[in-house]
This record gives C-alpha cells, sequence and structure tokens, in this order.
C-alpha cells in the first residue's frame, strides 16, 4: 500500500513537470517575445552589441584605463549617491533624469572616446541601461563596470565627493 | 461528536487547499506574461546555472498555476501536495541563503516588479505557505490517529 502511494506520488509529480514544460514550451513558442529555451540568462550574456562584443569590462582592466588616464567614467547612480561619493573625475549622469542631463554632461565627449559606466551592486541595471542609451546616441565604445562603485572602493582607488562633473583625475 | 470532528476536518482540508491554490494562481501570473523579467530575477538569486535560467523561467510559473488549478480541483493530490512541498521548501532555502549573504535583490515571489525585496517577512510567508503544504501532506496520505484520508476528503 505505502509502495504503490509512493509510486502514484512520483509518477504524478513526473507528469505534472512534464505536463507544465510542454505548456510552458508550447505558449513560450507562440509568443513574439519568445524567451531562448537554453540561452544564457546572466547580464553579462545580455550585454552585447551587435557585433556579439561583450561589453562589461572587468575591474583590473577598468582600473588600467583610468591610471592611463585614457577613458570616462560616468556614474548612472541618483545625483545624491553621486554627490557623496563617485569615482574619481566620473560625470554624473543619473539614468532617471538621463534626457535632461545627457547633452550638458556629455558635451565635451566625443563619439569615439572610451566609456565605462557603472553604479552599485551586482543587480543595479542603471549602468546598463545608461551603457545601452549612450550606444544608441553614437558614442562607439561603451563598457559596464557591474557593481562598479562597490568594486573600486573595496580596491581603495580614488575616489572624490560632490558634485563637480568635470575633468579627468 | 466524531462527526463534527469529521466536518471541521473536512473544512480545513477544503480551506487549505483554495488558498495554497489561490497562492500558486496568483504568484504564477504575472511570472507567465512576463518570463524575461521573471528570468532575471532568477539569475539574481545566483543559485541556479546560467544555461537553466531561461528554462526555469518558463517552467516553473507554469507549474506553479497547473498545481494551483490541481489544488483547486482536487486532481492527483498525491503529486500536487508532494511538488507544493519540495517547491516552497527550495523556496524557503533560496530565500534564506540570499538573506544570509546579505543579497539586496528581488524576491520575484509574486510579481516581477521591481521593489518587493526579500526579507524576514517574505520567510515567514513562504513557512505559513508550507505549514498548509505540510498539513494537506498529512491529510492526503492519512494522518497517523487512524483517520484515513478518504475519512476527510469524505
Amino acid at each position: 500500500m505505502f509502495t504503490q502511494k509512493c509510486l502514484q506520488t512520483i509518477w504524478q509529480c513526473t507528469a505534472l513537470i512534464v505536463f507544465a514544460s510542454l505548456v510552458a514550451f508550447s505558449i513560450n513558442y507562440l509568443r513574439n517575445d519568445r524567451l531562448q529555451m537554453f540561452g544564457n540568462g546572466s547580464p553579462e550574456a545580455r550585454l552585447m552589441d551587435p557585433s556579439g562584443k561583450r561589453l562589461d569590462i572587468s575591474l583590473a582592466e577598468a582600473k588600467k584605463l583610468f591610471l592611463q588616464r585614457s577613458v570616462v567614467f560616468i556614474d548612472a547612480r541618483p545625483q545624491d549617491d553621486y554627490e557623496k561619493g563617485h569615482i574619481k573625475g566620473a560625470l554624473g549622469l543619473p539614468w532617471n533624469e538621463v534626457d535632461r542631463n545627457f547633452m550638458r554632461v556629455t558635451e565635451d565627449t566625443s563619439p569615439d572616446t572610451p566609456i565605462i559606466t557603472y553604479c552599485d551592486g551586482e543587480t543595479c541595471e542603471l549602468s546598463h541601461n545608461l551603457a545601452i542609451f549612450l550606444l544608441d546616441m553614437g558614442f562607439r565604445n561603451v563598457r559596464i563596470l557591474i557593481n562598479g562603485w562597490a568594486l573600486w572602493k573595496k580596491e581603495a582607488l580614488p575616489i572624490e565627493s560632490g558634485s563637480s562633473t568635470a575633468g579627468q583625475g | 461528536m466524531n462527526k463534527k470532528r469529521n466536518n471541521l476536518s473536512r473544512f480545513l482540508y477544503y480551506s487549505a487547499r483554495w488558498i495554497l491554490g489561490g497562492v500558486f494562481i496568483y504568484a504564477s501570473y504575472d511570472k507567465i506574461l512576463h518570463p524575461a523579467a521573471f528570468s532575471k530575477i532568477i539569475y539574481n538569486y545566483q543559485i541556479v546555472p546560467d544555461g537553466l535560467i531561461n528554462l526555469t523561467a518558463l517552467v516553473l510559473p507554469m507549474l506553479e498555476l497547473i498545481m494551483g488549478i490541481f489544488f483547486w480541483i482536487g486532481f492527483w493530490m498525491p503529486g500536487t501536495v508532494m511538488l507544493s512541498n519540495i517547491l516552497l521548501i527550495s523556496y524557503m532555502g533560496a530565500l534564506t541563503f540570499n538573506l544570509a549573504r546579505g543579497l539586496d535583490i528581488n524576491c520575484g515571489c509574486f510579481s516581477t516588479s521591481s521593489g518587493s525585496s526579500i526579507n524576514i517577512e517574505t520567510i515567514l510567508w513562504d513557512a505559513a505557505f508550507l505549514l498548509l503544504s505540510v498539513y494537506l501532506t498529512v491529510a492526503v496520505f492519512g494522518s497517523g490517529n487512524g483517520r484515513t484520508s478518504k475519512q476527510i476528503h469524505g
């Protein structure tokens, strides 16, 4: 009796999962915005330009470009957070006010200038949104430092506070 | 006296089924509509391997919906309550693990929109649902005091 009940339960569990999978796959197949079934769901994988180049950049690489002074950092966090502290020399372009401030903040930046966007937290998407926006606006060399602010502070790399957005440090 | 007890058991059994069924259906609805947003939430939990994230985002909400419907209509109860236990225990593990390591992420429990971070409250809610699920397991598989599931089901 007990074995029979166990077998029945296992059979029903399996059938439920198979049935749910079949329905889910069928609905997904019929959707316009179909999700790639075995696609990589990570932000890194999502963050590719049309040529398949990854947009994220490692901290080591970002640090190297910072020390060479050959990159412009753009902070995508809200203005308050930017003023409390940001990567030294970074421009502040809060994602929530991007339309209003975009022209003013980027007026001295040429389309070929390497740009690194960042925000705070591994799951923060402000920098992702800003990077894609900048690419759409014609900037050709935009990368994202995921969890940039936290990583930068952890490495004790140069930071500054205040609202100044001018210059590179 | 016995009849009264049976009526109460039946009332509790049906209430638990309806509540849990409603919870699963409500939890599945938004995730089925927005699989891409849900896959992002699953990624943020950092538990599921990258290659299986989209698969999970597609199948899990559908499983919840079907389980919810089965709870309501009382179909395949042994399998449904067992899966319900497995899912609720897994959710509790995932929530506790990420809360303990201090990840501030969207729960994705009932909706894919942001604003519902994981916290102790979400874990307590999960525990309450798990309690209902365990009660149903006992009811479905027959309790140890001689009452069979048939007596409860009527």
